[in-house]
């Protein structure tokens, strides 16, 4: 993709924002969210900001610092962090104290320029502006007699009062505190998370509260009397959704100018599941090494040397000093985490961590605690389990490698690279197979006692009744049906994983769940039931015998879980076959194909959906080029189109029907064997003087062949019956020369039918 | 050529015993699976012999044919004789290719399609239950 023409947005004002607001995606929500507290009749009290690892949570509230920066007249924001370089309570407060007057001042003289170069306390009373400047120097004096007097609490109190002592003299502020899981490590006799907690909640000023989400509630509760924050609203930051990190790449891709393709913006945002921070690292560094991105292998080389030496390598380096300054430790640490990492299921006993780092209890539980708070581990009081995320992992095993294996450096490199690139694919495969999925789980989300059409439930019954009827017809019939089942209120759906890991092994997440709910009120033990559902992946009707290993499966799941009462349903994409249906009813289980599941939701939640295709300008006379959106047999375009493109070049009458014929099965085949992520099959036609070259593409996963068992166990070949996948072979028959190709992301197809032969 | 899909119904007559289906214009999944539950209502009713017609029928794909395997499947199974008529250089083609011309025959227009059925000895009337797939 150029980028050269995309975005031309005016550069704006940045104060604390550490990148052009333009380029700060996704967020728009959250920023409304914070900045909406800065006029006094607002409705909350605060916010509690609850933060994944590198979701960019410092950078929402810098922006939010420098939106309300820009806000004349309203509330001065005033941004704070936390850090873990920080001795002592009465440091971080003293700080505190002088970064909220620099701030105050700066936003009511309008001058944002010594924001990042804060003038010495006594300086900034002169600073002030002329209706600040008394209480300024009253607070001032105080506040160094506070100190003098060696009182730790009253000058922890003191400082973090300011912001409300402030707005009773007429100086309101929006007090924005970062990075509040570091409060922990500071010495002292003085509860500082719970100091917080107090001045947030009893003061007239608004207070944002952010860290990491497994560490802030911990910080403020309070101990045995924990804190409600009454009036505080709530915001979850975690990764950015796909299409916003999507948009993050493209816009980081123009401002560094870097190039990239669709292919690789998707890779990037798969290799770093939406952190902002990782994105943004990664760019920056193919930046820097003005390297262009528009392969894999591009990718996963800027993805190595961030992860053993950019920022990225940097980050989790700069995690594991903090976690254990000495060198020793960190080394015996990284050995334990690599082993755990390769241990199946990643887990590894306590005891195990406390042998193996010769650390007394004291040192090991914050150790542990703190690798838990960063997510990089999950401590359950009894065992450690390592975190999955594949960035930290590489990061884990090249960093034992080099430092605990001393291997030499060029080696752990090209390996690391070689088994990045090969895992690449899979990753876009696990990335094409989850947006395929038929979304089980949110569909029984919004089952709520509704009453739906018996047969989309049954697809023998559908397909006896609505097999080779248009859309428009079947939703007639379903509204006129009168039998009908009643679903239950599902209160709570999740992953089939979550209650049995097992089921990894043998499918996705997110085609298997487990749904809890009532099937008829009041809510008692009689009344309560689990539905358990599974997607087949089956290109035709599913057959008997799979459809009775996932019958077995589901009821061995419900037996291990102890679930008391529970429905079975199977989903697959084409239904089921007439044994399999039989076997269904016999198990007592519902069955929905695609089109069912599809006229269930439009049921449950109507809501219109839609595609629309885009066709492409030629981009020299001869040659052409189309796009055109799978489905709705827009294959019959393309079609006509090949066939006047064809005429040009005087090909016989039957030599266009092949051609046509060929295309049809081209544009079939991209449509059924890829699980295509934009779902468009790009078509390109070149004229030659004695030939046409058609070639055929689709972004995708490229669908196991017939003649393998599925992932999910099924044999391909009882499914297929013999009567599919003729595709292929068709156009080998109608064309001259054939080229079948996977590329990065996808498969192309090139066929040449020539003039005379 | 083939300017639109044709959405309407398939259209089918009876001959005697003889039912014939009326192909639409272009032959994929939907309309297969039309002829296809067409074709076995009319066994369900006690037709004896089926004639597909393909006269509308400009463009055929690999998923359509694949369909009219499961009505050469039905057909045999109510030992009816089928014919296809007034089949298209492409579509023959294709059929040739995917081995529908060894289990069905195929007429150059209706009236031969009747004619050849009017020669064989039509089976009893055996009904095929309906809704029963393959």
């Amino acid at each position: 993709m150029s980028t050269d023409n995309l975005f031309k947005a005016a550069p704006a004002k940045r104060i604390l924002g550490r990148i052009a607001p333009e380029n700060f995606i996704g967020r728009s929500e959250h920023l409304r969210e914070i900045t909406a507290l800065a006029p006094a009749t607002s409705p909350r009290s605060g916010l509690l900001v609850h933060a994944a690892p590198a979701a960019g949570a410092s950078e929402l509230l810098r922006q939010a610092y420098d939106k309300l920066f820009q806000q004349r007249g309203a509330a001065s924001p005033v941004y704070f962090a936390f850090t873990r370089h920080e001795q002592t309570v009465v440091a971080a407060a003293r700080r505190f104290l002088h970064t909220f007057l620099t701030q105050l001042v700066a936003h009511r003289r309008a001058d944002a320029s010594f924001v990042n170069a804060p003038p010495a306390l006594r300086d900034l009373i002169d600073l002030a502006d002329p209706s600040d400047y008394e209480w300024i120097e009253r607070l001032v004096m105080t506040y160094e007699r506070t100190r003098e007097g060696g009182d730790e609490l009253a000058l922890v109190r003191l400082c973090f009062g300011a912001p409300a002592l402030a707005a009773a003299r007429g100086a309101r502020s929006v007090v924005l505190l970062d990075e509040i899981q570091n409060v922990e490590k500071l010495g002292g006799e003085i509860e500082l998370g719970n100091e917080i907690a107090q001045v947030s909640m009893h003061g007239e000023v608004p207070f944002v509260l952010c860290g990491l989400r497994r560490g802030l509630l911990d910080e403020l509760s309070g101990g045995n009397a924990p804190h409600r924050f009454d009036g505080f609203g709530t915001i979850h930051l975690e990764g950015l959704k796909e299409a916003d990190a999507r948009t993050l790449v493209e816009r980081l891709a123009f401002t560094e100018r870097v190039s990239i393709n669709d292919e690789t913006r998707d890779l990037i945002v798969q290799l770093f599941g939406g952190s902002p921070f990782y994105i943004a690292s990664f760019m920056y560094s193919a930046h820097r090494d003005n390297v262009s991105l528009t392969s894999f292998l591009e990718c996963q080389k800027i993805y190595v040397d961030e992860i053993l030496g950019g920022r990225i390598n940097r980050r989790f380096n700069s995690i594991l000093e903090e976690v254990t300054p000495s060198h020793t430790t960190r080394r015996a640490l990284i050995r334990l985490l690599h082993d755990a990492a390769t241990n199946a299921g990643g887990k590894s006993p306590v005891e195990a961590w406390r042998r193996r780092l010769e650390l007394e209890p004291d040192e090991l539980y914050p150790l542990m605690f703190a690798l838990h708070v960063r997510e990089l581990a999950s401590f359950n009081a009894t065992f450690m389990e390592i975190g999955t995320e594949n960035l930290w992992r590489d990061y884990l095993r090249a960093s034992y490698r080099l430092q605990v294996a001393a291997e030499p450096r060029a080696l752990v490199v090209a390996d690391t690279l070689v088994e990045t690139l090969k895992r690449a694919p899979q990753t876009m495969a696990r990335h094409y197979r989850r947006a395929a999925a038929l979304n089980l789980r949110e569909l029984l989300a919004r089952f709520d006692a509704q009453r739906v059409a018996a047969s989309l439930l049954h697809y023998d019954r559908f397909s006896r009744i609505y097999r080779g009827i248009e859309t428009e017809e079947i939703e007639l019939g379903l509204d006129a049906e009168t039998d009908l089942i009643r679903l239950p209120q599902i209160v709570h759906a999740s992953s089939c994983a979550a209650f049995h890991p097992a089921m990894l092994l043998v499918c996705d997440e997110e085609r298997c769940a487990v749904a809890h709910g009532f099937d008829a009120m009041p809510y008692t033990d009689a009344n309560e039931v689990v539905w358990l559902t599974a997607e087949i992946d089956s290109k035709l009707e599913a057959g008997r015998a799979v459809t009775e290993v996932w019958c077995d499966r589901l009821a061995q799941v419900g037996a291990s879980c102890g679930f008391k009462r529970f429905k079975l349903w199977l989903a697959a994409p084409e239904g089921f076959s007439a044994e399999a249906s039989e076997l269904l009813n016999e198990r007592g289980a519902f069955s929905s194909s695609r089109q069912q599941l599809e006229l269930l939701t439009a049921r449950l939640s109507p809501e219109a959906a839609g595609g629309a295709g885009a066709v492409a300008g030629a981009d020299a006379p001869d040659e052409f080029e189309m796009v055109i959106p799978m489905g709705s047999d827009t294959e019959l375009i393309a079609a006509h189109t090949v066939e006047q493109i064809a005429r040009r070049l005087d090909f016989p009458a039957e030599a266009i029907n092949q051609i046509k014929t060929a295309l049809i099965e081209a544009c079939i085949n991209a449509a059924e064997h890829s699980l295509s992520p934009d779902r468009k099959i790009y078509q390109r036609f070149r004229l030659e003087s004695d030939k046409l070259v058609v070639t055929v593409s689709s972004r995708g996963l490229i669908v196991p062949s017939p003649t393998n068992a599925g992932a999910n166990g099924n044999d391909a070949r009882e499914e297929n019956n013999g009567r599919r996948g003729w595709g292929l072979k068709l156009i080998r028959t109608l064309m001259d020369e054939v080229e079948f190709e996977r590329v990065d992301d996808g498969t192309r197809l090139r066929m040449t039918k020539y003039l005379h032969r | 050529m083939v300017d639109s899909h044709d959405r309407s119904p398939v259209r089918s007559e009876r001959s005697g015993d003889i039912a014939v289906i009326y192909a639409s214009d272009y032959l994929n999944k939907l309309s297969g699976e039309r002829i296809e539950r067409e074709c076995r209502a009319a066994l369900a009713v006690g037709c004896r012999a089926l004639v597909v017609d393909f006269k509308n029928t400009g463009l055929v794909n690999s998923i359509g044919v694949s369909i009219m395997l499961g009505v050469i499947d039905a057909a045999e199974r109510a030992r009816a004789p089928l014919v296809f008529s007034n089949v298209n250089a492409q579509a023959a083609q294709l059929f040739e290719i995917l081995g529908l011309t060894l289990h069905a025959s195929l007429a150059a227009d209706e009236q031969a399609a009747l004619r050849l059925l009017s020669d064989v000895n039509l089976p009893e009337h055996r009904p095929l239950a309906v809704g029963k797939h393959t």
